[in-house]
């Protein structure tokens, strides 16, 4: 067999997945409940995505079994997991842009009155 | 050909080739709905607007959570079913997970429609009056004196000029000097004359009226633009005449007015009616006192969670009623959960009508015309759509299509089932992330 899964496993497997389900939905009624209760600032973005994470990383881990897996499968996520980080972190980082920093816009009218002075 | 390790390792890998397969395609698949996320970012840090949270419809885009997870759930049982050779408990769990998959589109086909009913204007002040269209979207621009004609001679048939002209059998001379009328005959002849250009001039012999639906629903709507005296087709066929009548009429469901200089003398409060101004602002009141309670010394206007209560109100009844008391936090959602699954309060608002061209600077309904926020939605949901309709098809294919392998090698329809669970996972896992952001962050 490909897969170290013999029969008992998996028939020992079966509960854990319905408690996973039951995890999950109970996650996602917190997820709702306390979208409607305001955290100030970008709390809630990060209250929310943490909560997201952690059931993404449940699915991960036992549904889709990379709690068990073999080697090769790991190697390849490093990649994917690393890429996408970087690729996050580029994006949100324009959090800090100063576009919407005030004055960003008109900076040209006290820079010449400032001049003028001179 | 057989295709080799299906079932047995391969020895350089140490798994069966799907498995590896699949894995590589989630790992692009990842990247794909990375890139996606990522124009979310981006788009959410750059909007130049107050970017809508609560907006959708939280109970049903729970149910459709609850509806994948769910899905999730039988899809594992389905495979770990066929692990221990248990067929008819594999049948079941499949059918149910393509129940799900259904359901899902379903609902989110539901959403759709909505969005596309849901008519958005902001007013020249920059009140933002939202509702819907009373009369099925079907509203009227009136053009009449139409003399001068530029026909689109690329379309099959100048339908929406046709069908929106209300001069019967009108006349024409085409710049050859021919006269015709716009039957088949007619325009084959104009066609003929038309020669390769796109376009032809005609002259009316005498002044036509137009009456033109401008519904935004497709695919009713008809116009591209229109001005005073312009009206351009969506065909290419353009009409000079004179713009006589046009209103909107809309029947009121939200109103925004947090970018309004003063609140006060909102655009709204002149189209809805005074009794609603004291109604928005016994709202606000009640909404400051319940901010002030919370945290006397903090100034509430600064925190764009108080400011989006305070100053955006429901409007679910013809009436003001100013005892109404819009319910706080969790209450909010018990509120619209009734709301949305057991009565239909959006279809009580008072009916207001707009002049165009008086009062609105911009209106659209819910599609990625009215903001960046609807574009990332339908591309982030669309494509998301389309997994859950794949992995319905493939799913559908091992259930139906795919049973004598239950018999001849059941091993190999396990992997199968693993292989297109995995899948599924990976569908559910980006409903998990686009469910908060799109619909409660």
């Amino acid at each position: 067999m490909g897969h170290d899964n013999s029969h008992d496993d998996v028939s020992s497997h079966v509960k854990t997945y319905l408690k996973i389900g039951v995890t999950l939905i109970v996650f996602t009624v917190i997820t709702v409940a306390i979208s409607f209760i305001d955290f100030g600032g970008n709390n809630n973005m990060i209250v929310g995505m943490a909560v997201a994470t952690f059931k993404a990383s449940l699915v991960c881990l036992i549904f889709m079994h990379l709690n068990h897996e073999r080697p090769l499968i790991y190697k390849v996520l490093v990649f994917t997991v690393v890429l996408a980080i970087v690729l996050f972190t580029l994006f949100i980082s324009a959090h800090g842009d100063p576009l919407k920093d005030e004055g960003f816009e008109a900076p040209a009218v006290p820079v010449k009155t400032a001049t003028a002075h001179h | 050909m057989e295709i080799p390790y299906t079932v047995t390792a391969r020895p350089d890998t140490g798994l069966w080739n799907a498995k590896i397969g699949v894995w590589l395609f989630l790992a692009s698949e990842v990247m794909l709905f990375g890139g996606l996320f990522s124009s979310y970012i981006f788009l959410r840090l750059g909007a130049d607007y107050h970017w809508p949270v609560h907006v959708l419809n939280v109970p049903w885009g729970f149910i459709n959570t609850l509806v994948l997870i769910g899905s999730s759930v039988t899809v594992v049982m389905a495979w770990a079913s066929l692990k221990m050779r248990k067929w008819g408990a594999y049948k079941v769990y499949m059918a149910i997970t393509i129940a799900c998959a259904l359901a899902f589109l379903w609902i989110k086909k539901n959403e759709y429609t909505d969005k596309v009913h849901h008519i958005a204007v902001k007013t020249k002040d920059g009140t933002i009056i939202e509702g819907h269209f009373p009369d099925h979207g079907k509203h009227w621009i009136n053009f009449d004196n139409v003399t001068s004609i530029k026909l689109s001679t690329r379309e099959s048939d100048p339908e929406y000029f046709l069908e929106s002209c209300t001069t019967p059998s009108p006349k024409f001379t085409t710049p050859a000097g021919k006269t015709v009328s716009l039957d088949d005959a007619g325009l084959a002849s104009i066609r003929e004359e038309a020669g390769k250009e796109p376009s032809i001039d005609l002259k009316a012999a005498t002044p036509l009226t137009f009456k033109v639906n401008n519904s935004p629903f497709p695919p009713f709507n008809t116009i591209r633009s229109y001005n005073d005296s312009m009206l351009s087709f969506k065909d290419g066929t353009v009409i000079n005449g004179k713009l006589t009548d046009y209103k909107m009429t809309l029947q009121v469901t939200r109103v925004d007015v947090r970018d309004v200089a003063d609140r006060s003398k909102s655009q709204a409060w002149t189209l809805m009616g005074a009794g609603w101004k004291e109604a928005f602002e016994h709202h606000e009141h009640q909404k400051l006192e319940h901010a002030k309670e919370h945290n006397p010394e903090a100034d509430p206007y600064k925190n764009p969670d108080f400011v989006r209560h305070a100053l955006t109100m429901e409007v679910h009844t013809a009436k003001p009623d100013p005892s109404h008391h819009a319910p706080e936090g969790v209450g909010e959602l018990l509120q619209s959960f009734k709301d949305t699954l057991f009565s239909h309060a959006e279809h009580n608002g008072p009916v207001i009508t707009l002049d165009p061209k008086k009062d609105i600077a911009f209106w659209s309904n819910w599609l990625p015309k009215w903001n960046t926020y609807f574009a990332i939605y339908f591309t982030l949901t669309g494509l998301h759509g389309l997994h859950v309709l794949a992995g319905a098809i493939v799913l559908t294919w091992f259930l139906v299509v795919d049973t004598k392998r239950f018999k001849n090698d059941p091993e190999h329809l396990a992997n199968r089932v693993e292989t297109g669970g995995l899948f599924w996972h990976f569908v559910d896992l980006v409903w998990i992330f686009l469910f908060p952001l799109l619909y409660l962050l």
